[in-house]
C-alpha cells in the first residue's frame, strides 16, 4: 500500500462575508506521492492558496478528509498541528517571508531553534545547505540587505533545513524577476532531487509551470486537470 | 531555553527595527516615571516640612508630660522633677545621638499680658532659650529684635499680631499677670499657690509665623523667670523632644514609656499630641496617593498604548511565525519579553532624568515664592521652598510599582498576539 505523502477526499472550503457564502474549494480529491515535484496553477481566485493552507494545517476544510502522512488534519488540535508543522512541514510564502530582525542565518535555523536542536548542529545544517544553494557568505545579512531572490532562497533554506516531509510554497517566485525565478526554482528542483523532499506549489506563471514534473491546474475550486509532464494524464 | 533566548532576541531587536520611535517611546514613558518620582520627592518633601514646621511650632515630634494634661491643659499639672532626668539619660544614649535633635523643657501657663495702650490674653512658655532653639521654629522668625539669649534672666518675644495689638515695640515694657500654680493636693498657704502674680517684662524680640493663633497668643520667657512667677521653681509641664525623622516617633515615643513605666505622666508622639495637625495630613496622604494613582495610570496607558500599536503593526509577522511552528504561548512571551524590554529602558532612562529632578529640588528647592509675588499669605504654615525627599524604598516601590504595572499591561498585548489567527494574518493584500 503506497504511503502518500499528501491524500485529499472531497475536500469543501468556502468563506462566509456576512450572509454570503463563497466557495473556494468544491470537492478536491489528489495524492500526492513522496518526493514528488507539483505545481498548482490557475488564476487568482481559483482556490490555489487555501488548497495549500489545507494542506498545511494553516486553515481547515469545511468537510472531506485532509491526511499528510497519513495523519488526518481534520482530528488534530491547534497545538498539534503546530507541532505538525514546526516537525513535519516547511512553508515558502510569497514575499515577506523573513523575520526582519534576524540574520539570514538566524531565520534559517528559526524552526531548528524551536525544535531545540544544538547549536552546533544548527550552524552545520543550516552553512552546508547555504552552500548547496549558493548563499555562502550571506550568512549575517539582514532580509533588507538581500535581494528578492537570496530572501526567498533563505525562506527554502528555512523551509529545508528541518529536513521536512512535504514543503510547500505559494507563488514563491510572484515577486521575483524571470531569471530569479528561474533561478530558484532550479534551487528548489535540486533540493527535491537531493534529498527526495516533496514539493508543492503554487503558481500562475507559465515558465515556472513548465518546471513541475506534475501541474495541477484548478479552475472555480474545482481540478480541472491533473497532467504528468511526462505527456500522460494522471 | 534555547527557545525563549531567540524569543528574548527577536523582542529586543525588533524594539531597535526603528530606533528612534523606540527611544521616543522610551522617553515617553520615561518621563511618567520621572514625574511620578517628581510628584512623590515633593510631596515627601512638602510633607515632611509640613510636619517639621508643624511639630516645631507645636509640641514636637514627641512629648512628655503630666498625666492628664493633654485633655485638661491645666497649670496645675506639672511633671514629677526626676523625669527630666530620667528623659535625658534616655535621649542622650549613644543609640538614639543620631535620631534626636533637640530636647526642650517648658512650662506652660496662660494668663494677661498687658501695655499702656492695651491687655490680650497670652499662652506663656518658660524656655531655656538653648534648647528651644533646637525644637521651636520661633526663634528662627524674629522679625524684629532678638531672640532670647542663653543667659538672659529676663525679657520676652512675642508674636506680630500681640505687639500690633499692645502697640508694642523692641524694648517696650509689658506686664504679664498669671495665677500663680497651686499643684493638687496642696493646702492653700497664703502666699504663693493659686495667688495672681505679675512681673515687669521688656520686649525683646517680635516674632512672625504666619499662624494667627501663634502670632496673636504666644509668648516666651526664660524659664528661671516664669517658674518663679508661677512658684513652681525646677519644674515644668511638658518636655518637647524633636526628632531627625519624623518616622522614629513611634519608637523614641515607646522607648520614653518603657523607662518611664510606672510614673504618671502621658508620652504622645505628634499625631496624638496635634491630632488637627495629624488628620490634616492624613487628608494629604490621601490626595497624594489619588495623583500617585493618576500619574501611574498615564503611565499605565502610555504602555498599553504603545506595546498594543506595535502588536497590531505586526500581525503579519506574527502569523508568519505562527505558521512556522510558533505556539501561541510563545508568541505571548515574545511580546511580554519585547515590551518588558522597553519597559526596562524606559525605567532607567525615568530613573535617570527622575533622579536628576529629585537632586535638583532636594538641593536648590522648588521656589514658590514667585507664585505668591512678593507678599506671603500670612496663614502660611509651609515654607514656600519645598525641598524634594526620596527615600531608597519610595524610589524601589516607584520602580516596582511602574514595572508591574507594565508587566501586568502587556498581558493584554500579549494575549492578542496570541490569538493570531491563520491563515488571515498571512494575507499580504
Amino acid at each position: 500500500m503506497t504511503q502518500w505523502a499528501v491524500e485529499l477526499k472531497e475536500v469543501k472550503k468556502a468563506y462566509r462575508t456576512g450572509p454570503i457564502e463563497v466557495p473556494a474549494l468544491r470537492g478536491i480529491s489528489l495524492r500526492v506521492a513522496p518526493g514528488e515535484f507539483l505545481a498548482i496553477a490557475g488564476p487568482s481566485g481559483s482556490g490555489k492558496t487555501t488548497l495549500l493552507n489545507i494542506i498545511g494545517g494553516l486553515d481547515r476544510a469545511d468537510t472531506g478528509e485532509v491526511l499528510v502522512e497519513r495523519k488526518n488534519l481534520q482530528l488534530l488540535s491547534s497545538g498539534e498541528l503546530a507541532r505538525l508543522r514546526l516537525q513535519r512541514l516547511g512553508f515558502v510564502f510569497q514575499a515577506y517571508n523573513l523575520l526582519p530582525v534576524l540574520t539570514a542565518l538566524e531565520n534559517a535555523e528559526f524552526t531548528l531553534l524551536l525544535q531545540g536542536v544544538p547549536v552546533k548542529q544548527r550552524k552545520e545544517r543550516v552553512q552546508k545547505l547555504f552552500a548547496e544553494i549558493g548563499l555562502a557568505g550571506l550568512e549575517h545579512r539582514r532580509p533588507g540587505e538581500l535581494s528578492g531572490g537570496q530572501q526567498q532562497r533563505v525562506a527554502v533554506a528555512r523551509a529545508m533545513v528541518t529536513e521536512p516531509a512535504l514543503i510547500l510554497a505559494d507563488e514563491p517566485t510572484a515577486n521575483l524577476d524571470s531569471v530569479t525565478a528561474t533561478a530558484l526554482l532550479e534551487v528548489m528542483e535540486q533540493l527535491n532531487r537531493a534529498h527526495n523532499t516533496t514539493f508543492v506549489y503554487s503558481t500562475h506563471d507559465p515558465q515556472v509551470m513548465e518546471r513541475a514534473r506534475r501541474l495541477i491546474r484548478l479552475h472555480d475550486g474545482q481540478i480541472a486537470s491533473d497532467v504528468a509532464h511526462a505527456g500522460h494524464v494522471l | 531555553m534555547t527557545g525563549i533566548l531567540l524569543l528574548v532576541r527577536i523582542g529586543w531587536r525588533n524594539l531597535w527595527r526603528n530606533p528612534r520611535g523606540t527611544l521616543l517611546t522610551a522617553l515617553a514613558l520615561g518621563l511618567g516615571l520621572t514625574l511620578l518620582l517628581i510628584s512623590l520627592g515633593l510631596l515627601d518633601g512638602s510633607h515632611e516640612q509640613m510636619v517639621g514646621n508643624g511639630v516645631r511650632f507645636g509640641t514636637g515630634h514627641v512629648v512628655i508630660q503630666a498625666q492628664g494634661y493633654q485633655d485638661s491643659g491645666s497649670a496645675e499639672l506639672l511633671l514629677p522633677a526626676r523625669v527630666a532626668s530620667t528623659t535625658g539619660e534616655f535621649l542622650h544614649t549613644e543609640a538614639l545621638g543620631h535620631v534626636v535633635r533637640g530636647v526642650s523643657p517648658r512650662l506652660l501657663a496662660s494668663g494677661l499680658l498687658s501695655s499702656a495702650d492695651n491687655a490680650s490674653g497670652v499662652s506663656m512658655m518658660g524656655v531655656i532659650p538653648k534648647e528651644e532653639r533646637a525644637v521651636s521654629l520661633i526663634p528662627q522668625r524674629i522679625v524684629e529684635g532678638n531672640y532670647l539669649k542663653d543667659d538672659q534672666t529676663s525679657g520676652v518675644v512675642i508674636g506680630v499680631e500681640l505687639a500690633r495689638k499692645l502697640a508694642v515695640k523692641i524694648g517696650a515694657k509689658v506686664v504679664l499677670m498669671i495665677q500663680a500654680v497651686q499643684p493638687p493636693d496642696t493646702e492653700v498657704t497664703g502666699a504663693g499657690g493659686g495667688d495672681m502674680q505679675s512681673t515687669l517684662l521688656r520686649v525683646t524680640g517680635i516674632f512672625r509665623t504666619g499662624i494667627q493663633a501663634i502670632d496673636a497668643h504666644v509668648i516666651q520667657l526664660p524659664l528661671p523667670e516664669a517658674q518663679a512667677l508661677l512658684g513652681v521653681p525646677g519644674q515644668v509641664t511638658q518636655i518637647a523632644v524633636l526628632l531627625e525623622r519624623e518616622g522614629d516617633s513611634l519608637m523614641v515615643a515607646q522607648g520614653l514609656r518603657k523607662q518611664l513605666a510606672g510614673v504618671p505622666v502621658e508620652i504622645l508622639p505628634w499625631r496624638e499630641s496635634m491630632p488637627t495637625l495629624a488628620q490634616l495630613f492624613l487628608l494629604d496622604d490621601a490626595f497624594n496617593y489619588i495623583m500617585n494613582g493618576v500619574v501611574l495610570a498615564m503611565v499605565g496607558l502610555g504602555i498599553l498604548n504603545t506595546i498594543l500599536m506595535r502588536v497590531l503593526e505586526r500581525r503579519y509577522e506574527f502569523g508568519l511565525c505562527s505558521a512556522l511552528g510558533l505556539r501561541p504561548v510563545q508568541l505571548g512571551v515574545m511580546i511580554i519579553g519585547e515590551s518588558l524590554a522597553l519597559t526596562t529602558i524606559s525605567l532607567a532612562l525615568g530613573l535617570v532624568l527622575g533622579l536628576s529632578a529629585q537632586h535638583y529640588f532636594a538641593t536648590d528647592g522648588l521656589d514658590l515664592r514667585w507664585f505668591f509675588h512678593s507678599s506671603l499669605p500670612t496663614a502660611l504654615v509651609f515654607d514656600p521652598i519645598i525641598y524634594s525627599r526620596l527615600s531608597m524604598t519610595r524610589i524601589a516601590s516607584s520602580v516596582g510599582i511602574v514595572f508591574l504595572t507594565a508587566t501586568i499591561i502587556s498581558f493584554y498585548p500579549a494575549f492578542k498576539a496570541a490569538r493570531t489567527e491563520l491563515p488571515g494574518a498571512l494575507k499580504v493584500f
